[in-house]
């Protein structure tokens, strides 16, 4: 059985170890730099990061396209879309 | 004084200063995060708040103490992301302060703009 497609990554921001508002702050300034449709990966392992990104995807219009956990590591998947 | 209608709006109000640093960062971190949800943002200071803000006291105070980052962390993370911060001139003179003793990019108001402020913006938070 293949794997289930995942989008190409084009940045990885790695948050691991940071708190609260950094995993948001720095999505928010290197999701800038991308261009719409590109594909950024955050890197977190703040409890409370799921939520927050969902909140701050659901508030710039960006598309969240799936949080998994691996351990103690949230990766998060964010397309960017204006 | 809000810079554009059609963005959500927070204004943060702190009221505690320099002699309570338990409470000197959380205005600041809750302001990065709605500046990086792209709100428009302020943080007005009044009362003892405006101490916060003096030169010679953010980087020798922090939420907690000697350990972790100074307060001139958590105001830079907030004023990158375009996070205005206003005093008004009454709290600068209840705490002896004039607006050269501050850092850098602080806006003088008073009362008429933040109660404009206040009633156009669509939440305002407290401290």
């Amino acid at each position: 059985m293949p794997e289930p497609s995942t989008p190409a990554v084009d940045q990885v921001v790695d948050c691991t170890g940071l708190a609260c508002p950094l995993p948001v702050v720095k999505t928010a300034q290197a999701i800038k730099k991308l261009v719409p449709g590109q594909v950024l990966e955050l890197l977190a392992t703040d409890p409370g990061v799921e939520p927050d990104m969902r909140a701050w995807s659901s508030r710039t219009g960006n598309d969240l396209l799936g949080i998994t956990k691996q351990g103690d590591v949230f990766h998060i998947l964010i397309r960017r879309v204006n | 004084m809000w810079a554009d209608d059609s963005e959500t709006k927070i204004l943060y109000v702190q009221t505690h200063g320099a002699d309570d640093p338990g409470r000197s960062a959380t205005p600041f971190y809750l302001a990065a995060s709605a500046a990086a949800m792209e709100f428009e943002v302020m943080i007005y200071f009044t009362m003892y708040g405006p101490t916060l803000l003096r030169k010679d006291v953010v980087d020798k105070i922090g939420p907690k103490g000697d350990q972790g980052q100074p307060l001139r962390y958590f105001i830079e993370q907030a004023t990158t992301l375009g996070v205005r911060l206003l005093v008004c001139q009454p709290s600068l003179a209840l705490n002896d302060l004039s607006l050269e003793d501050l850092i850098e990019g602080v806006e003088v108001i008073g009362g008429a703009a933040f109660n404009d402020l206040a009633a156009s913006a669509d939440a305002v938070i407290s401290f």
